[in-house]
């Protein structure tokens, strides 16, 4: 685990900050974790987390990861990020308030403050969610 | 609905030859702006995407579920004050599970979202 306030990370706020912790780093992957809690913002009417819930913990899972990176390198604010695209998105299930999602996010070159990520969302030992992403990263 | 009345307001619904057309207005005093980001509203282009849902939705009277995106291009930044008020024009065609969904999000000036993927009657 990683200890650095996932604050410092990202630019997102209650009631839409959708990463718990980064739990590793290597070169060019990520794995991140967030609870789903009941005050979850995309928590639909059955107590399931909504699928653009998933694609919103992605993101923000690889945003964290160019924060870290960020950091690392000497920033003192986290870069904001926009998802530009998205691709080949896959929901198998919904999870539901209580379980914990694992995500790996595995980034590609950033070519002119794009960068394409591939996303895998996990509850136990199952792919919940996946999807290939393009993020804009806004110069500062 | 999670961001009906919350995010965005349904104004009017209507169909126009095979697409049906959604006007809506975005609320500026959502609480997710309090957080994308603070000081600088900006909507969150999954938001978009649960509004397109919810829409598709709504005129269907039946819930329906994002089983897959094959492409979803968001191609320029929406505020509720650059966009107070968004036209969202859907296709959709019947498949044997729920729906291929085809749409976009628009202004008189700029597109904000096109869309392409399944949407379902039942996702786990």
């Amino acid at each position: 685990m990683i200890v650095v306030d996932i604050k410092r990370l990202i630019p997102q706020r209650s009631p839409i900050l959708m990463v718990d912790q980064v739990d590793d780093v290597r070169e060019q992957t990520a794995q991140t974790s967030l609870a789903i809690r009941p005050d979850n913002y995309f928590i639909d009417e059955d107590g399931k987390l909504s699928e653009p819930g998933l694609i919103e913990h992605i993101a923000q899972s690889a945003s964290a990861f160019a924060g870290y990176k960020a950091l690392e390198a000497g920033a003192s604010q986290p870069p904001i990020g926009y998802i530009g695209e998205i691709k080949k998105f896959h929901c198998s299930c919904r999870p539901s308030v209580g379980t914990v999602l694992h995500t790996t996010v595995t980034m590609g070159p950033e070519v002119a403050g794009v960068t394409i990520l591939n996303g895998e969302v996990r509850v136990g030992d199952e792919i919940v969610a996946s999807t290939q992403m393009k993020i804009f990263v806004k110069p500062e | 609905m999670l961001l009906e009345e919350k995010y965005f307001k349904l104004v009017r619904m209507h169909e126009e030859g095979e697409n049906i057309i959604f006007q809506v207005e975005l609320l500026p005093d959502c609480q997710v702006y309090q957080g994308h980001f603070p000081g600088n509203p900006i909507c969150p282009g999954v938001c978009n995407i649960e509004m397109l849902r919810e829409c598709v939705g709504i005129y269907l009277q039946n819930k329906v579920y994002i089983s897959s995106i094959k492409q979803c291009r968001l191609t320029a930044i929406a505020t509720p004050s650059i966009c107070p008020e968004l036209d969202i024009e859907v296709h959709l065609e019947e498949t044997e599970t729920g729906y291929t969904v085809s749409g976009k999000i628009q202004d008189k000036n700029t597109i904000y979202l096109e869309y392409k993927g399944n949407m379902t009657k039942k996702l786990a």
